[in-house]
């Protein structure tokens, strides 16, 4: 089913020196249940695309739809909220809240009861294979791997559909790198999410059920 | 939500956010005392402008002094005193120069006499006698001789009959007296001759001249008016139909002009009570009733002050008229100078007509006050002896044919107010009008002393205060970089998270502001009580100075000063408090607007490598 598709997406931006078109006339659709993979070169744009499908910057012609609603008329800070949640290469997570309290931070913010948040959360980082050991762990106990699945468990504590993941496994070894992909990969598999992952990863490439390549702002379906 | 999340962040970080709760409250602390302080000693300082005064007294300097010979008749030789001698007066007029700015004056006293039949001013009894005498033998009363009172034309009616000892003491070439002759004389008893007694019951009283007879009147400029009788003369020969005769005549103005003193009290206009010494000292306060208003000063109402003594005496109070037909105008001496004792004539009430002075001015004035306290009666800048008080604007008439005496400025007639602080200044500008021979004596009970320290207290202040502004300042600047600036990350995931733009502001907002309030709350608040422990200290000076220079401060005056005490330090920690609270939230809102305008996915997407190992958002 389809949950995300993008129509001729464009967006550029001004820097000191010049206008960069970062995004150009991208055409995609993303379905449920389906980890895609977007590669590409350092500022070919897969970030800043991310962050239209985040909904943190608006296109600057064409448009994005969400569950066939155009972006534009969306609340797009309740779509963050309740439908979409980013990780990052360097998991940003909170450093002052330990594991469970991060993953307990977004139920929180829409006013989940405490009790039932702990609950889900401690089911979701189960679920993210990580041990009650590391439940009261602060980020800065916590290995790489750790981490990012904690973020991982934070984006889906938001109770959404869509995870948007900015090299996940950019600041990981290879063992956790592993475990990461195989992690993304049965949330799409096996929960249904839709995994959008921008990587230069060829492993993650590998493992993703769909590929985009992006250059120069454009986007080009690999398979 | 955001707020609970911000506070638990907090709460983790109880280093930093101890730290900056201790550095803001003793910054805020110091904040407040310097501003407290500074309130305080503003406030001081007006309490000083509002209770001190300075006023200058104007003495013109005698061109010479000239020695003055006095024949002794009991050592048979001449003992010398000195007098000032003027070439000319110096005009009042030479102290209005521009810049002199007076607050009142300057003015030259004159001192007035009122008679009023229907008051007993003096209780004293006279010294003086007008009598017929003959001598019980022909004699040359250059020493103690002997007459027979014949008449008692004024002064004890007993004395009628009696023999009296009689010295012409002051006179080295006294006339003959003979036997067979009368005269009428006027004298006065004095203590006898030291060397005619042997043993102390030899001791008698010894009649000497009271020469009154001669008038002592000037005109409006200033000269003495020429009398056809000498100031000296106290005797005449009485013959057949002499006091039908113009000389006859006037000893019996004379005579009369003796009743007159019984009700004669000094009068004195005055642009402000407080240029004259021992009001201005607060020796001598209004006691019952009130002072002059400035209206009352401006208009010239008929209003007037009076002494407890002459109040007490004549049954009157604050309310009561008094009516004052004014006779003589003096314009050397200080109504002090001429009334030092309750029994003295110090000068004729005739006119150079021979004639008793009639009054120039006669309205009733309403007492509106009894002054009392110390007048310094007798001293150099006292009081006279029942002296009232009435503003200068109050005579409309003029004193020209009523003027007893004319003399220079001096310390105890002439006088102003200037500003306090304002000596320096005013001597500058008064050097420059080239006028030699006046000279100014300021008093100012040490304002220029005290608020000089007082200035150096009010920069110390100052300086405490700006130091704790900055410091102040620095505290929430360096905070406001841990907490805020470089909580930018920290916004950009609640961001991504879904939080909105307002709820992110919140967040980070509401954790500043609640470690803010707290500890400005408790700072200013230290600052407040510790002000208000200096201002009570410093209020104890202060009480001691403004009683010094009111005198007689009212105790409300002290209520209000004690309320000011505790009001100062509350309002100065009321007004650093929200300073600091202003600018604490306006960095905040800076940073916090500085932190929502970076795009999220820019801060996010970078691979700093920092986040999973450095704590860095709170």
């Amino acid at each position: 089913m389809e949950i995300l598709r993008a129509e001729k997406v464009s967006y550029s931006y001004r820097t000191k020196y010049q206008k960069v078109d970062a995004v150009r006339e991208v055409s995609c659709a993303f379905e449920t249940g389906t980890m895609y993979a977007i590669v590409g070169k350092s500022g070919s744009g897969k970030t800043t695309l991310l962050s239209l499908f985040a909904g943190l910057d608006v296109p600057d012609t064409g448009n994005i739809y969400v569950q066939g609603q155009s972006m534009r008329e969306l609340d797009r800070d309740a779509y963050r909220l309740r439908q979409a949640s980013v990780v990052y290469q360097s998991f940003h997570l909170f450093p002052l809240l330990n594991a469970l309290e991060n993953v307990m931070l977004p139920m929180e913010f829409q006013w989940i009861p405490k009790k039932e948040a702990r609950k889900r959360a401690r089911a979701i980082l189960q679920r993210v294979g990580l041990t009650e050991r590391i439940y009261r762990q602060f980020p800065n106990m916590m290995s790489g791997g750790e981490q990012q699945r904690v973020a991982i468990a934070r984006a889906v504590a938001a109770g959404g559909e869509i995870i948007l993941a900015d090299e996940p496994t950019g600041n990981l070894d290879s063992e956790n790198e592993e475990k990461i992909v195989l992690l993304l990969q049965s949330l799409a598999r096996q929960d249904g999410y839709t995994v959008i992952v921008i990587t230069h990863n060829p492993r993650v490439e590998e493992a993703a059920d769909h590929v985009f390549r992006m250059k120069d702002g454009t986007l080009t379906y690999v398979r | 939500m955001t707020v609970r999340n911000s506070i638990r962040q907090l709460w983790r970080m109880k280093g930093h956010t101890a730290l900056f709760l201790i550095l803001l409250c003793i910054s805020s602390g110091m904040f407040s005392v310097g501003m407290g302080f500074w309130i305080i000693n503003d406030r001081n300082l007006q309490r000083y402008e509002d209770s001190f005064m300075t006023i200058g007294t104007v003495q013109q300097s005698a061109t010479a002094v000239q020695e003055i010979e006095k024949w002794d008749a009991e050592t048979k030789s001449y003992h010398l005193s000195t007098q000032n001698i003027y070439d000319s007066y110096v005009p009042e007029s030479v102290l209005d120069f521009e810049g002199a700015n007076y607050l009142s004056g300057p003015e030259k006293r004159v001192s007035y006499t009122a008679y009023n039949p229907d008051f007993k001013p003096y209780e004293g009894i006279s010294m003086e006698i007008v009598v017929e005498v003959s001598p019980v033998e022909d004699a040359l009363p250059d020493h103690p001789v002997k007459l027979k009172i014949t008449r008692v034309l004024s002064g004890q009616g007993v004395l009628e009959g009696s023999i009296i000892h009689f010295c012409d003491h002051d006179n080295p070439t006294p006339a003959m007296l003979y036997a067979d002759q009368t005269y009428v004389m006027s004298l006065i008893d004095t203590q006898g001759h030291e060397s005619e007694k042997q043993f102390p019951e030899d001791q008698v009283r010894e009649y000497r001249p009271a020469p009154l007879l001669g008038a002592s009147q000037y005109t409006p400029d200033g000269s003495r008016m020429k009398d056809s009788i000498d100031e000296t003369y106290f005797c005449d020969e009485v013959t057949e139909g002499f006091y039908e005769t113009p000389r006859g005549k006037r000893w019996l103005n004379y005579t009369q002009t003796l009743t007159y003193w019984e009700s004669v009290f000094p009068v004195v206009a005055t642009d402000n009570i407080r240029l004259i010494v021992p009001f201005y000292q607060g020796e001598t306060y209004v006691s019952a009733g009130r002072e002059f208003s400035e209206e009352e000063y401006r208009s010239g109402a008929k209003v007037c002050l009076i002494p407890e003594l002459f109040a007490a005496a004549n049954d009157l109070a604050p309310g009561d008229l008094l009516r004052l037909p004014l006779i003589t105008a003096n314009y050397r001496q200080s109504a002090g100078q001429i009334f030092y004792t309750n029994a003295i004539r110090p000068y004729s009430l005739l006119n150079v007509k021979g004639e008793i002075y009639q009054p120039f001015e006669d309205s009733e004035y309403e007492i509106i006050g009894i002054y009392g306290g110390s007048t310094g009666l007798g001293s150099e800048y006292g009081m006279g002896f029942n002296e009232v008080l009435i503003p200068a604007n109050s005579i409309k008439a003029s004193d020209a044919d009523n003027i007893i005496d004319y003399g220079p400025m001096t310390d105890s007639t002439t006088s102003f107010q200037i500003e306090n602080g304002a000596i320096q200044d005013y001597m500058e500008k008064w050097e420059k009008q080239g006028v030699r021979n006046v000279e100014i004596t300021f008093f100012d009970r040490g304002y220029t002393k005290l608020s000089a320290g007082m200035e150096n207290m009010n920069t110390i202040a100052r300086i405490l205060a700006v130091i704790g502004a900055v410091m102040v300042l620095l505290v929430l600047g360096y905070f406001n970089w841990l907490f805020i600036l470089r909580q930018s990350t920290r916004t950009a995931v609640e961001r991504s998270l879904g939080l909105t733009r307002k709820q992110c502001f919140l967040s980070l907002f509401s954790g500043i502001f609640l470690l803010l309030f707290p500890a400005s709350l408790a700072g200013c608040s230290a600052g407040a009580c510790l002000s208000a422990h200096l201002s009570a200290e410093i209020g104890e000076t202060v009480y001691y100075d403004t009683t010094f220079g009111n005198s007689a401060p009212a105790e409300t005056e002290q209520e209000t000063a004690m309320q000011e005490e505790t009001f100062y330090p509350l309002q100065a920690a009321a007004i650093t408090m929200t300073t600091v609270l202003l600018a604490g939230s306006l960095l905040a809102v800076i940073g916090i607007t500085c932190n929502l305008s970076k795009e999220p996915m820019e801060m996010l997407g970078r691979s700093t490598g920092r986040a999973a190992h450095l704590p860095r958002q709170a």
